[in-house]
């Protein structure tokens, strides 16, 4: 067995991991003990990696028009459209919509073809929607997007703020850590500061659950604060800061009652988190996507900058505003300059970094202006003005707010070229080309992760079918374009060095961005470069970023922002409105294209539904179980209703991950208007006004099959993949399901083994072919009396010796049935964990000796906590 | 001095008499006096027979020890009177024999419509074992069989028939086979199953004259004029009670022998059991009904208390090998229906609902927890509970409320 270390490609964690394989596949994969960022942990997604590597899914050829076709021809169009259109309508209207999950070499490569050779910088990419905020907060503060902090940083600080992220779901190895760091260090405080009790909440000697989007608030009355009560270094604040009298201004009237009164805290929490700020050295803010995405998401960031600024606290181990990213390699992206507003290598569209890289690109058709942000290229898109545009690996048609729109767009749009490794995407529906990439495993590059921290993603297997390297297909069309001499990369090491090489280029400590200590890696050293941290200039070791007081700004000082905070503005009221919440779940990825793969990722939380708590159910007349629809940004979505008492009065939480492939209604984008910060132009992902109803079902369903099948029709339904097949939850408002379903599965009642309850509205089909179970349908007037998920569920892996007739019944008369998963890893339900409390376990370290659940990622944790606490209570009550 | 007790009879009735009083100690004397040359086999396996599935001796009912022992018996001889005054009976061997007891087991013959010709050679029943063995020495081969009656019994013979090797076909009077078990979408299913080994069926049918030729039947002339071949008839068209002795000797008698919850007769010390029976409107031609009858009677003779026989709704198998039927209950209720289907195995399932008790199961290749639902319909147990699993037997039935008493 061979084994190969790559990195993660998940979350912005970027874990190393191991892959073992044997010849012919992959086996498993499990935490790098030699990686920097994970230490040989791993979250359960990461641990599922192996499952991904299917060809279920895959795009395994380019499609044009929805017809297979050559290379060659594709490859041939692609130069020929973009050519064309940037010769009839300029080069204003071509567009590339990149994303961060591709490898740095592939953005590269992209950004260098757009900004150096077709005169557009129309390159933006999903990281707008995940930490442009943060991007901009740190060049408005430090003159260039640097993030001053490390994963040790997070571990060593004795106050933690956690703001705006779950990262107990979204980062799980980094909460990992500290958890870990924290049991160890009895003083270190944990603040988690997020309008819902989330899991994170679990290690929080406080939460602060204050209004959504109430942030710059607290953060602003925190710069007030230290003022008023003369706390800051003004050592420091003197020396290396400019701007600090005006932030202090423009803060001025936010004393702690006004802070209270517009977050609605507590004011005795405020000025405990206050008191603890002002006292502790070694602090960290730790902020992602609760911050970025926002309306006013840059001044967010500036306000937590401020109060580092003010106190000094950063440049310092253990200090530090620690904006962490939501993709494996947003943050090679930055670098590279995979937004519409940078350049390249951390370079803008001043005169002067133009120039530079004009010349070293030998640009024939420099970009001199910024291009368009996500948000905008669409809308750009809509109106007629981009006519060519190009999307890898991202699936905008579900992500980027007010989908309807991006779909009407990607409709408008003359010619859309998808490069993707999934054929099913809702964005894919769009493209007149679809070109095949390859994907994890497959590939070679290098990512960068969270803390500056670049890895190399490398291939354990050659990609499947027809698909190729991001980077090779651009070069493909670079050359039909004319520009084989610019793009004449033979391997992702030739075009890492030119990156890093870019980076030196006339740098002379300019650019805190330089990696020219990489510039001549061999490709021996390339193959087997370790992860390595930036900044690393080809002069020797860089000490800490920003250690020495020394910024990227024209003056050399870090730039005090003056911050006026702002609510986000609900748009209409009614009784039945809520305020919208977003965010990811803890085994899901992005919108599920691959994570959906895995039926034991679908385990946690199943089925589309949103969460409102329990009395606001109440109030609005629903109960758990329901469908409900959302109404909002004149779309809607549909959805189960959780019930989740760690979300506030008048709010409702929806995961991001769904799209047309696995639920109906239910793109949670659609609900988002287009609203976005003025100085990143990152979406306001986490705030929308919406409408909550409940919907009447006369009917549910649920269908174990083979195949996949979508219902558009239906009130409501929604698909996760199990161990070798798919369940279909659904639920119809009025008439019958049977026949609808029976249709997509090929299907008749008479051709099925079927048993029916008509008083009841109990009907149940099985359709088996060549000894094996084709699908089991069931439906019924009540969902509680349709088979347990986990019976269903295991379905596919049965071998048939149960006849159908037996199927019919819907369970499993010897089995006993262990519940909801909590724990992915060692799949453990629920059931099994209340059992094992009432045979007396009675901690976490309990059930994990008996169960092993908790033991691997440890991300389920805190929920076996509440188990324990929930069942203990019981028991005494 | 031991009471001397005569059977009339020794069919299957007589069998399960003997059977009951054997697992008593007692001093009784027993005669049984039968017309066939066999004594107590078990007729329902005649269709066996015929197939060539069974022989003779498979169907001996009384093991050696209830034989040999204090039961006397009289085989080969009718009984031609029966005087109730002084408690003997004549048989057509010129004996008189005396009782202190009586018992009329005289059982049922084949009800035969009234058609012309009905002697002549080629028509048949399926009663006895000669008649199996008679049957079995006709030239199967190329020869054509009809069955008139597509009841169990019709359906049994017509399945040994074909085995045997005739081309057989079921003449059937109603839409649907055994339509007073089944229901028509089990009926059909069973014709399917019947098909599938051979048989072919004429529903809604009757038979209006039989074509001869050389006093030999050549054909069947059916109430659509049609004509179709036919070597060998065999009538199944029911059973009449064979009460002409007990209505000779005195006893009152209606369509059978009628006798009382004990069964008692009209008269003293004069009992009746099995097919020549009726109790109130009642006949019987199960072996259920009939069983209960002789363990009724048997503590009768012996003097012992104990309950009566009872009515109620016999479940009704189908003996043919492969071919599962079993029905219980009252098939044309109005009610709520559960069906299960499975039209590649064959499997047909009908439980019938009313007011939250099960009343009817229809069970048409998967019989299984037939008796489960036989308990449940006799008891009349509120079934609303489980419901949802009724028809998945008792086992998934209990997991399910223990599951849910666990949740």
């Amino acid at each position: 067995m061979k084994t190969c270390n790559t990195t993660c490609p998940y979350c912005g964690v970027g874990c190393g991991v191991t892959a073992q394989r044997e010849e012919g596949g992959l086996i498993r994969v499990v935490g790098d003990d030699s990686h920097p960022a994970n230490a040989g942990r791993l979250c359960v997604k990461g641990t599922s990696l192996a499952e991904t590597l299917v060809r279920e899914g895959r795009l395994l050829h380019p499609m044009s028009a929805g017809r297979q076709t050559t290379w060659d021809h594709a490859l041939d169009l692609v130069a020929q459209r973009m050519r064309s259109v940037r010769e009839e309508f300029g080069p204003q209207a071509i567009a590339f919509y990149l994303s961060g999950q591709l490898l740095t070499e592939d953005y590269y490569v992209a950004n260098k073809l757009m900004k150096g050779f077709m005169g557009s910088a129309n390159v933006d990419t999903n990281s707008r929607l995940c930490m442009s905020s943060a991007v901009a907060g740190y060049k408005r503060a430090f003159g260039e997007d640097l993030v001053p902090c490390d994963y040790l940083d997070l571990e060593i600080c004795d106050l933690l703020l956690i703001v705006g992220s779950n990262a107990a779901w979204t980062h799980p190895v980094v909460y990992q850590r500290i958890v870990a760091a924290k049991q160890k260090n009895p003083h270190k405080r944990v603040v988690v500061i997020d309008p819902r009790r989330t899991s994170t909440c679990d290690i929080a000697d406080l939460h602060l659950q204050l209004a959504s989007g109430s942030d710059a608030y607290l953060f602003a009355g925190l710069l007030h604060y230290l003022c008023v009560k003369d706390l800051i270094k003004h050592a420091y604040v003197d020396a290396h800061t400019q701007g600090f009298t005006q932030a202090c201004e423009a803060v001025a009237d936010l004393d702690i009652s006004k802070v209270a009164d517009k977050t609605g805290l507590p004011e005795q929490q405020i000025e405990t988190l206050y008191s603890w700020f002002a006292a502790t050295e070694k602090t960290v803010t730790l902020y992602s996507q609760g911050i970025n995405q926002s309306a006013t998401g840059t001044d967010k960031c500036n306000a937590i900058i401020n109060c580092h600024l003010a106190t000094a606290g950063l440049g310092r181990p253990g200090c530090g505003p620690f904006s962490i990213t939501g993709q494996p390699n947003a943050m090679g992206g930055r670098e590279v300059g995979g937004l519409a507003n940078q350049l390249a290598a951390h370079m803008d569209f001043a005169e002067e970094d133009i120039d530079t890289v004009e010349r070293f690109w030998q640009a024939t058709d420099m970009a001199r202006e910024p291009g368009l942000k996500a948000v905008e290229m669409f809308q750009a898109a809509a109106e007629g003005k981009i006519r060519f545009l190009w999307i890898m690996a991202t699936n905008p048609a579900v992500s980027l707010p007010d989908t309807v729109q991006v779909r009407a767009a990607l409709e408008k749009c003359d010619f859309v070229v998808v490069s993707d490794c999934s054929a099913d995407t809702d964005t894919a529906a769009y493209a007149d080309l679809l070109l095949p990439a390859a994907g994890w495993g497959e590939k070679e590059g290098t990512v960068t992760n969270s803390e500056r921290c670049i890895s190399r993603q490398r291939a354990l297997q050659q990609p499947i079918a027809e698909a190729r390297a991001d980077w090779w297909i651009i070069k493909q069309v670079a050359s039909r374009l004319g520009y084989a001499d610019n793009f004449a990369y033979t391997s992702p090491a030739d075009i890492f060095r030119e990156h890093a090489a870019l980076s030196a280029f006339e740098n002379s400590g300019k650019r805190a961005f330089d990696i020219g200590a990489l510039a001549a890696l061999s490709a021996q050293e390339y193959a087997s470069l370790p992860p390595t941290y930036w900044p690393a200039p080809v002069d020797g070791i860089s000490g800490r970023l920003l250690a020495d007081g020394e910024f990227y700004t024209a003056s050399g000082r870090a730039q005090f922002m003056p911050v006026i905070p702002a609510m986000p503005v609900h748009s209409g009221t009614s009784d039945r409105g809520l305020s919208l919440n977003t965010g990811r779940l803890r085994d899901q990825w992005h919108t599920m294209t691959r994570t959906g793969l895995v039926p034991r990722l679908m385990r946690h939380q199943d089925f589309y539904s949103v969460a409102v708590n329990a009395r606001e159910a109440l109030r609005l007349g629903v109960n758990a179980g329901d469908v409900i629809e959302l109404r909002g940004n004149a779309a809607r979505v549909r959805a189960l209703l959780l019930i989740d008492d760690g979300l506030p009065m008048g709010q409702v939480f929806s995961p991001i991950h769904w799209s047309d492939q696995f639920s109906g209604d239910a793109c949670i984008s659609a609900l988002l208007p287009s609203v976005t910060d003025p100085v990143s132009g990152q979406p306001q992902s986490k705030f929308a006004s919406v409408q909550l109803y409940a919907l009447s079902t006369s009917l549910w369903g649920i269908c174990f099959s083979r195949d996949k099948f979508l219902l558009p029709d239906t009130l409501y339904w929604s698909r996760v993949v199990v161990e070798g097949g798919y369940l279909t939850l659904m639920a119809s408002a009025n008439g019958e399901l049977a026949p609808e379903v029976l249709s997509c599965l090929g299907a008749t009642a008479q051709r099925c083994v079927e048993y029916t309850d008509e008083n009841r509205e109990d009907y149940r089909y099985i359709s088996q072919r060549d000894g094996e179970l084709r699908f089991a349908l069931f439906i019924n007037r009540e969902r509680d009396a349709l088979p347990l998920r986990n019976w269903l569920g295991s379905l596919g892996t049965q071998s048939l010796a149960v006849e159908s007739s037996r199927l019919l019944a819907g369970m499993d008369a010897s089995a006993v049935d262990s519940g909801r998963v909590v724990c992915s890893c060692w799949e453990v339900g629920e059931n099994q964990i209340i059992q094992a409390v009432e045979k007396g376990a009675c901690s976490v370290q309990d059930l994990g000796d008996v169960l092993r659940c908790g033991t691997q990622c440890g991300s389920c944790v805190p929920e076996l906590k509440q188990l324990i606490q929930a069942r203990q209570s019981e028991q005494a009550a | 001095m031991s009471q001397q007790i005569i059977i009339v009879g020794a069919g299957m009735a007589t069998a399960y008499l003997l059977q009951a009083l054997a697992r008593h100690q007692h001093d009784l004397r027993i005669t049984v006096i039968g017309d066939e040359p066999e004594a107590c086999y078990n007729r329902v396996m005649l269709s066996a027979v015929l197939a060539g599935e069974s022989v003779a001796q498979d169907l001996q009912m009384l093991d050696t020890q209830v034989g040999a022992g204090a039961v006397n018996f009289i085989t080969g001889t009718r009984v031609e009177s029966v005087q109730l005054d002084n408690k003997t009976v004549c048989t057509d061997k010129g004996e008189t024999l005396g009782y202190d007891r009586l018992v009329m087991a005289t059982g049922a013959s084949v009800h035969k419509p009234d058609l012309e010709n009905s002697w002549v050679g080629g028509v048949q029943e399926l009663r006895t074992l000669r008649d199996a063995q008679r049957l079995r020495n006709i030239a199967s081969h190329g020869a054509t069989a009809v069955v008139v009656g597509g009841g169990l019994l019709g359906l049994e013979a017509a399945d040994g028939l074909n085995q045997l090797g005739f081309s057989t076909s079921v003449l059937h009077r109603r839409p649907w086979l055994m339509n007073r078990q089944l229901n028509r979408e089990g009926g059909e299913l069973l014709q399917c199953k019947l098909e599938k080994k051979g048989i072919s069926f004429r529903l809604e049918k009757s038979v209006s004259r039989l074509v001869l030729q050389r006093e030999k039947l050549v054909a069947l002339e059916l109430n659509n004029a049609e004509q179709i071949a036919c070597d060998l008839l065999v009538f199944a068209t029911g059973i009449n009670p064979n009460k002409c002795l007990s209505a000779a000797s005195g006893l009152e008698t209606d369509r059978g022998v009628l006798v009382n919850a004990y069964m008692h007769t009209s008269q003293q010390h004069c009992y009746a059991l099995g097919e020549c029976t009726q109790l109130g409107q009642q006949c019987f031609g199960l072996v259920a009904p009939v069983r209960a009858q002789a363990e009724v009677l048997a503590r009768q003779l012996l003097d012992m208390d104990g309950p009566g026989f009872e009515l109620e709704d016999w479940p009704t198998q189908l003996k043919i090998s492969g071919v599962d039927i079993f029905s219980a209950g009252q098939l044309q209720q109005p009610g709520e229906e559960l069906v299960l289907r499975d039209r590649g195995a064959g499997i047909y399932r009908r439980l019938l609902l009313r007011q939250g008790r099960l009343v009817s199961a229809v069970l048409v290749g998967d019989k299984r927890d037939a008796s489960w639902y036989r308990e449940l319909i006799h008891s009349a147990q509120d079934v609303s509970g489980f419901r949802n699993q009724l028809m998945f037997g008792r086992t998934t039935c209990e997991a399910m409320q223990t599951a849910a008493a666990a949740a």
